[in-house]
């Protein structure tokens, strides 16, 4: 696809009109620095928002043309803080989540150990994830903001892409958990049936010694049952619990993230949601400017406050005169 | 998949090279531009948080510093000077400016004047000049698209007006592309040659250097026909998905409009979103007819009850998790369902209404099918018919005058005596206007079939043979065209060249650019061309989408400007 690049062109004619508008300044030197000062900063600053903070040098030389700096400083609102952070929390669940992708991995490898420090740590690491992704979504809650601006559109927006990237987040931690103790359970299975079939192998040569051997096998299988329930139980609890996480995390999410492919994903549709938004709002302002105004609670509040005025006055009157 | 491709290209390198929260401005025709091809969520993965449109970012004071503003608009003199103002008070931390079309010296000239906080950073020339509704069909959506009916001493700035607006579209086009074309034009139409000259005069001497590609083996064919060479295809009933709907209820940059309909419920989507790119069902099923539409819409709704049956079904902690995860695709497919059923639903209804099975098989009969003598009387029942709208039986007399023009005057006359009578609405003389513009003198191609003697002879065996279904047997006269460009026999005497261009043997791709507007009729029709793999690749556009309302609408316009030009002269 073609494009053309206009840009030399549109500075040339910049820097000769500049030249003629403001012949005696030094501006340009200054200009000159200042163009060389965005890049540098920006590629400082490392935080996944990036957002850009094009500090202009004051201007020392006509007075006349420092009005005109509007845009001297270009902070951000306290808004951004809040979402750069929720951002850093994302990427640091994302780098525990590979992670716990590598805990799962070795512990499902057949080891002599115990397994349990394994265990543990998946638990562990599946808990700051969910605890990280808890805490983004109520600082997420934070970023709504009230009444209908342009900022409250940016800030929304941030919001949306935010969520989505939340979302999926977790349904990828449930995804992961859930192939998890997939395989685990398969895998416990067969220990079972391995042992099951070793014990059976075993109980076959030994039919004579038939009735202490008899209850010891079954003692010990009926054990082993028992603790294969145990475990199932508390793997069921486990699932249950995080399903329920994930679950209020989802939902309060879906509220938040677009649905692809539908109406509500259309630029032109926003765009014009918008500006109805910020109409009716204005209206809605305006009309609850008026019946404030209007209103019979600020009447009632005058006149009691006079009413107090007047008693107090009566009783300063009553004690000078008694 | 080639024009959606490039429009979303250029904006991917548009924003892709910006770090940092950015502002999306647009202007009315740069924002169907992109809304039709980049998703909402899609800009906000790009880090675009906020979206304005040219006119209103004036409009607020709030000095947003810490966002990039992002512009893409078209290069006229409006957006021009809007520009101006808000580069002299400026609101973002940095510009950049991305036009949708060529800009002249002046006009930069202008801009690098206002600029004088020195806020723009670059100012580049992106060609997404057009809207891609679909992979091989694309539209100018212009407002004034009745200007190519009045003749040039008329309305002179109006048809210069509407002739730069194409040629910029077109140019885009081919700048997407990255192809210079031979051009031929329509020899009956002097819009469509005038178009054809001004494109070769841009492509080939004022900006040869910018359209200087690389030369493939056979250089691609632009083709600029006018839409009054068939004015038959956007007066008829349409049967298939897309066309029927934007027939019957409107499509509008690939959105459906359903307020207007009134008799939705209350908590039933009111816009919706009709999407190849983005609707599997739709891909499969925007060429289908209504019948097959029926089925499998039946189809994709028992699919998605058993989906929700087994999700009610939860009765273990496993299925509780797997209902969790497939929520999000439970709920899409829940949408996409809710969405065609509703739309189907409401056609059924409008059919039913305006008896439009029995004015539809009348329609294609006309279209069609011969018999002089058949036809009048079934117009005239029709007529008389009180459940038939106005605007059919406006529909039924021009296509009856269209076909039988010269046949039985008396008869022709008898008919326009009864609509005026039945339809009071109806504008006098606008079928007379529609003659005028589109009779049998006017046109090329050949519209009904029965010049040309292979014609002749293909109808009489369709007929013999019956056809499969009666109400979508007309081929738009594009499909006629196609073909002979595919054999390399479009006629030089019909469709000359531009200047000296010459072309030796076949086009490998062709853009056909119908002046007056498309329908989604011929953009099905080049669609399964393009299906066939004949070895050419057809791309169709338009001065917008024409359904029979738009069309009469176009038609009104011009006769109205006509009358009043005629009482200045």
């Amino acid at each position: 696809m073609a494009t053309r690049n206009r840009t030399l062109l549109f500075r040339k004619y910049r820097n000769s009109l500049r030249s003629v508008r403001a012949p005696l300044s030094s501006s340009s030197s200054l200009t000159g620095t200042r163009s060389g000062v965005g890049p540098v900063i920006e590629m400082a600053s490392t935080s996944l928002m990036n957002p850009n903070r094009s500090y202009a040098p004051v201007s020392t030389d006509d007075p006349g043309n420092s009005s005109k700096g509007a845009i001297t400083v270009g902070l951000p609102p306290a808004w951004v803080d809040v979402s750069e952070e929720i951002s850093v929390n994302i990427q640091r669940a994302r780098t525990k989540m590979t992670e716990l992708g590598k805990a799962h991995a070795k512990a499902l490898m057949p080891s002599f150990g115990d397994g349990k420090e394994d265990q543990h740590n998946i638990e562990s690491l599946t808990q700051e994830i969910t605890f990280l992704l808890k805490k983004s979504e109520k600082q997420l809650q934070r970023l709504s903001a009230a009444g209908p601006s342009e900022d409250s559109n940016v800030r929304k927006n941030v919001q949306r892409s935010l969520a989505t990237d939340l979302q999926l987040l977790s349904m990828e931690l449930r995804k992961k958990q859930s192939t998890y103790l997939k395989r685990l359970r398969q895998q416990k299975e067969d220990g079972v049936d391995l042992e099951m079939n070793l014990s059976r192998n075993r109980y076959r040569p030994e039919e004579d010694d038939f009735g202490d051997m008899l209850n010891e096998h079954q003692m010990s299988k009926i054990k082993k049952s028992e603790e294969v329930s145990v475990e199932r139980e508390k793997e069921i609890q486990q699932v249950v619990e995080s399903v329920n996480d994930l679950a209020q995390i989802m939902k309060d999410l879906s509220a938040l993230v677009i649905d692809q492919g539908t109406i509500v994903d259309r630029i032109d549709y926003n765009i014009e949601n918008v500006a109805t938004t910020v109409e009716d709002g204005l209206k809605q302002l305006q009309k609850a400017e008026r019946t404030q105004r209007h209103g019979g609670m600020v009447k009632c509040a005058s006149v009691l406050v006079i009413l107090c005025f007047i008693m107090l006055l009566l009783l300063i009157l009553k004690e000078i005169f008694l | 998949m080639v024009l959606v491709t490039s429009v979303r290209d250029y904006i991917n390198r548009m924003l892709q090279d910006i770090s940092g929260m950015k502002v999306l401005i647009l202007d009315s025709e740069t924002v169907s531009n992109v809304s039709i091809v980049y998703s909402q969520s899609e800009l906000l993965q790009k880090e675009v948080f906020l979206v304005e449109m040219i006119d209103s970012i004036s409009v607020s004071k709030e000095s947003m510093s810490h966002l990039k503003a992002v512009y893409f608009i078209r290069p006229t003199s409006e957006n021009i000077q809007k520009l101006r103002y808000q580069l002299a008070n400026p609101r973002f931390g940095e510009y950049h400016l991305f036009f949708s079309n060529l800009l002249k010296d002046t006009q930069i000239h202008i801009l690098a004047d206002s600029d004088e906080q020195e806020v723009v950073q670059q100012v580049q020339e992106y060609y997404a000049d057009f809207v891609a509704g679909d992979p091989y069909h694309f539209t100018l959506n212009m407002a004034s698209n009745h200007l190519y009916m009045i003749p040039a001493v008329v309305d002179p700035s109006g048809l210069q007006r509407f002739s730069d607006r194409v040629v910029d579209g077109i140019a885009a086009v081919f700048l997407a592309l990255k192809r210079r074309p031979v051009i031929r034009y329509q020899r009956t139409s002097d819009t469509a040659k005038r178009i054809a000259q001004e494109t070769a005069k841009l492509m080939y001497q004022h900006e040869s250097a910018l359209f200087d590609f690389r030369r493939t083996e056979s250089s691609p064919l632009l083709l600029v026909i006018d839409r009054r060479d068939d004015p038959v295809t956007p007066l008829l009933n349409q049967w298939t998905y897309q066309a029927m709907v934007h027939e019957l209820i409107g499509l509008q940059d690939n959105k459906v409009d359903l307020k207007a309909i009134g008799s939705l419920s209350k908590d039933q989507q009111v816009e919706v979103v009709l999407s190849s790119e983005q609707d599997a069902f739709f891909k499969s099923n925007m060429y289908e007819n209504f019948g097959d539409i029926g089925m499998n819409i039946k189809r994709m709704v028992d699919d998605f009850q058993q989906v929700a049956k087994s999700n009610q079904n939860i009765q273990t902690v496993e299925d509780m998790a797997r209902f969790v995860d497939n929520y999000p695709e439970y709920k899409k497919m829940q949408g996409n369902v809710s969405k065609h059923v509703t739309l189907v639903t409401e056609m059924s209804k409008l059919v039913e209404a305006r008896k439009l099975m029995m004015v539809s098989q009348t329609e294609q009969d006309l279209a069609c099918n011969g018999g002089q003598g058949a036809a009048y009387e079934a117009v005239t029942d029709l007529l008389s018919n009180e459940s038939v709208s106005d605007i059919d039986r406006l529909r039924l007399v021009m296509l009856y005058a269209l076909r039988y023009e010269k046949e039985n005057p008396v008869q022709l006359m008898q008919l326009f005596n009864k609509l005026a009578s039945r339809s009071p609405k109806y504008k006098p003389g606008l079928v007379q206007f529609l003659l005028k513009q589109a009779g049998m003198e006017k046109r090329t191609g050949d519209l009904f079939g029965n010049r040309d003697l292979l014609n002749i002879a293909r109808n009489m065996a369709r007929g013999l043979k019956g056809v499969e279904n009666v109400y979508t047997q007309h081929q738009p006269l594009l499909f006629q065209t196609i073909e002979s460009i595919t054999r390399g026999r479009l006629r030089d005497v019909d469709y000359p060249f531009v200047g000296d261009h010459f072309q030796q043997g076949r086009p490998q791709e062709v853009v056909i650019f119908m002046v007056g507007g498309t329908t989604y009729e011929e953009s099905r029709s080049v669609a399964l061309q393009n299906a066939t793999n004949s070895g050419i690749r057809f791309i169709l556009g338009g001065s917008a989408v024409l359904n029979s309302k738009r069309f009469l609408k176009d038609l009104e316009e011009a006769q109205r400007i006509s009358r009043s030009g005629s009482h200045m002269v």
